[in-house]
């Protein structure tokens, strides 16, 4: 007995050790995103074959379910911190948080017909898919490096298999493999800028960091502050593929199965920009003077080196790589004023990429709805569309319109709130970034507005334009993504009160 | 900066350096880092794909051998295990079902190499000069490090930095430790998928 | 033992694991050399924890297991990219240039 004893004290945790207060509600929309992909997992162990009809509808459910917690935690409209402040649920992240399960809800409508119809393993591509979800919802939260490249790490390591899908492809392996090592390669650098991070922050807490950056023995004499910032930039600006890091981008995005590169493009790339945000915002914002000449460089090369190559392209998945790139660029561009309009920048960046998700995701949708009948992805293709598809043909219009930045289109505000918050700096960096946003602007609207042209104007290249019948799924993902454009456009108050933190129960009553 | 061991000091710790230690442990450092960085020379140079993975394994092993100086017993069980028990595994198996010619081969390198010699040099020189104005000649104080986490008896020390590691992971970083479970589990579902026949 | 003795191991390493990914064509080799580079992380950041306390030792440990998860994908997609050409040179994965 009184071994026995023994042996159970043995089992006594040690008195240093402290169960973690846990806010269940602030962690809600977590816990019910992991228990459906746990469940899609099971459904797939005990089903089998038959349990394939049900996999998207379920991942659908999932998604839809995790809306719930948001809402509530949302309609509270509380700041909750979590462990010690590594988690934080706040207005902002529920913003975020919200936009992903949106994007990945239409991720999985286009994904339906599309993976049924071909040659994929369809139960595992939804766990994946959900999986990856999983990691950017974390990610909206973590204000921790360690949470950060976890949360990473876990919506890319699926990523990269999902581009890989296409097992017999050659170009989807290709894919894979280019996207793998890229991602690999990044991850390797943001961690190695990560650890003098931490060795010069003394800590994984963004916000410790940022108070001990402050401190007046850091600011001069220190170069392993600047050199950790830059390689942490450089591991995340390989994510969303701004210049010079964007080699692997166009290749990946062209050889990936279509639905996965609208993932890719639209939820992948929000999700390193999100990170960007929490490492800049929380952490380096307390050393301007490094970050915003860094962001400078970064943003004028994306969006010009982007605009440029977009030019040339004739592949319409391609162009929307480069043009990704381009408006990458654009989202960069607030980054300048960190130091100097740090509310606006803010709030602006958080705002295009809610935007750029919406039209960006209904451009990918009516490609995939196109290329149904053309089976191509060739801009010459789209010739004669609004003949046989003129619903398709309108949509698209719009997204094109809107990635321009015409009135009063999502796209327009998004880049009206960029401009504001680098004028609203009054720095000269901030400036010169607006005018040769403005420039870009220009230049971008040629080639978006040439495939307008093509489609409205050009007859079809076969002569063939019998109507195609579109899946519903396709066109509910066009709608919401329509709906997204249009709301933003006209009612830009909705998203400007959630991102400038104010009370969602106000934004939601009033408008 | 003044050194982070003034830094130390400053916020309260007694920055008494313990030397006794010192100069077993750097022969030990100073031999194992020779040994390491040769051996990591060769996995980026040699012909011979099977060659490469085994001078992994001592980069790999010195690594862990510097954990146990820097007295993380923890991390370099984990290291011996993990690291060499599987990743090196896992890698000698890709090059065995991808049939890499168990000779020399004489297309491992692309003709890149001037580009990655700068590369190399450049960062080298970088970040040594960073390193060597930021740190300056900062000792290490294991006596400091184990008396913040309350440790004073040298005796049960070890268990003691051990148990710190654990309630580190299941307090602080507790969602990071349930997502690595959601994220292993995905990357075996999807490696499954991709590697086998179908 | 100086802080910086381990720093700059660390530097190395990480300087020798960049040239390895520039230079290799080979999947399996550019993965060898991230493994060197992740080791150079670990090692700064036990370091630098003997100093900040436990938390940079959590993330060796997490490192070392995402690691593992990592060359687990990596090479299933190394494998699925044998199967359908007989070779792991990423220089002739070139179909998609344009």
């Amino acid at each position: 007995m009184s071994t026995l004893l023994a042996a159970l004290s043995q089992l006594a945790p040690d008195p240093g050790y402290s169960t973690p207060r846990i806010d269940w509600h602030g962690l809600a929309p977590e816990i019910v995103l992991s228990a459906g992909g746990a469940l899609l997992v099971l459904l797939d162990a005990i089903k089998l074959e038959r349990a394939k009809a049900w996999m998207p509808a379920l991942a659908n459910l999932t998604l839809l379910g995790t809306l719930i917690p948001i809402l509530t935690l949302a309609v509270e409209g509380s700041t909750r911190s979590l462990f010690g402040g590594s988690f934080v649920v706040d207005p902002m992240s529920l913003l975020l948080k919200a936009m992903f399960l949106v994007v990945g809800y239409v991720v999985i409508l286009l994904s339906t017909n599309y993976v049924a119809e071909g040659d994929y393993w369809e139960s595992e591509y939804y766990t994946l898919l959900t999986t990856s979800i999983l990691g950017m919802v974390v990610m909206a939260s973590a204000r921790d490096l360690l949470m950060i490249f976890v949360a990473l790490e876990l919506l890319s390591i699926p990523a990269y298999m999902l581009a890989a899908w296409r097992k017999g492809g050659r170009t989807s392996n290709e894919a894979g493999m280019k996207y793998y090592l890229m991602g690999v390669f990044a991850s390797a650098i943001l961690l190695y800028g990560m650890s003098l991070m931490y060795g010069v922050g003394r800590s994984t807490r963004l916000d410790v960091i940022a108070e001990n950056l402050a401190r007046p023995e850091m600011q001069s004499g220190v170069p392993i502050v600047t050199l950790a910032m830059v390689f942490i930039v450089v591991g995340f600006a390989f994510k969303v593929s701004a210049v010079p890091f964007h080699q692997w981008a166009p290749d990946t995005y062209e050889g990936a199965p279509t639905p996965v590169t609208a993932f890719l493009a639209v939820a992948s790339k929000a999700a390193g920009f999100v990170a960007l945000i929490q490492v800049v915002f929380y952490g380096f914002y307390v050393r301007p003077d490094i970050i915003e000449p860094l962001f400078f460089v970064l943003a004028v090369a994306s969006m010009t080196v982007g605009n440029l190559i977009a030019l040339r392209q004739t592949n319409v998945v391609r162009m929307l790589a480069y043009s990704g790139i381009a408006q990458a660029g654009f989202m960069l561009a607030p980054f300048v004023v960190v130091g100097d309009n740090f509310d606006s920048a803010l709030s602006a960046v958080v705002i295009y990429l809610v935007i750029y998700a919406a039209m960006n995701l209904g451009a990918f949708a009516v490609i995939i709805a196109i290329a149904r009948k053309t089976r191509s992805a060739e801009i010459t293709s789209l010739g004669g569309l609004f003949s046989y598809m003129p619903g398709m043909t309108v949509a698209m219009t719009i997204f094109l319109a809107s990635l321009t930045g015409i009135p009063p289109l999502g796209g327009w505000y998004a880049k009206f709130s960029v401009w504001s918050a680098l004028l609203g700096a009054e720095t000269a960096l901030g400036v010169a970034m607006a005018i040769v946003m403005a420039v870009n602007t220009v230049i971008a609207a040629y080639y978006y507005l040439n495939i307008a042209k093509t489609m409205w104007f050009d007859d079809a290249p076969d002569g063939d334009v019998a109507p195609v019948k579109v899946p519903v799924g396709l066109t509910g993902a066009v709608g919401i993504a329509l709906v997204a454009t249009l709301v933003f456009g006209v009612l830009p108050g909705l998203l400007t009160d959630i991102a400038a933190f104010g009370p969602v129960s106000a934004a939601l009553g009033g408008g | 900066m003044t050194g982070l061991v003034a830094l130390l000091a400053q916020v309260g710790t007694e920055a008494q350096v313990d030397t006794t230690f010192d100069v077993p442990a750097n022969v030990v450092f100073a031999v194992t880092a020779v040994f390491m960085i040769v051996a990591a020379l060769r996995v980026v140079t040699t012909k011979n794909i099977v060659h490469a993975a085994l001078w992994l394994i001592i980069v790999l092993g010195g690594v862990g051998v510097q954990y146990l100086l820097l007295q993380a017993e923890f991390v370099a069980v984990t290291q011996f295990l993990v690291y060499l028990g599987a990743i090196v595994v896992l890698i000698l198996f890709g090059v065995m079902l991808t049939r890499a010619p168990l000779g020399v081969s004489t297309d491992l390198d692309n003709d890149l190499k001037p580009l990655g010699i700068g590369a190399g040099l450049v960062l080298a020189v970088v970040m040594g000069f960073a390193l060597i104005q930021s740190f300056g000649a900062d000792q290490l104080d294991f006596r400091a490090y184990d008396s913040a986490l309350g440790l004073d008896d040298p005796q049960t020390a070890a268990a003691g930095r051990t148990g710190a590691v654990a309630d580190g992971i299941f307090g602080q970083y507790l969602i990071p430790f349930e997502m690595i479970s959601v994220l292993l589990l995905a990357a075996l579902i999807g490696a499954i998928v991709l590697a086998r026949r179908d | 033992m100086l802080l910086n003795q381990f720093l700059l191991l660390s530097a190395i390493l990480f300087c020798i694991g960049v040239y390895g990914v520039i230079v290799r064509r080979n999947g399996v080799l550019v993965l060898m050399s991230i493994e060197i580079i992740l080791n150079a992380v670990n090692i700064n950041l036990v370091v630098f924890s003997t100093y900040w306390g436990i938390g940079g030792q959590v993330f060796a440990l997490f490192i070392i297991s995402i690691a593992a998860a990592e060359v687990g994908v990596g090479l299933a997609i190394v494998l699925l990219i044998y199967r359908n050409r007989r070779s792991i040179d990423i220089d002739e994965l070139d179909e998609l240039k344009g």
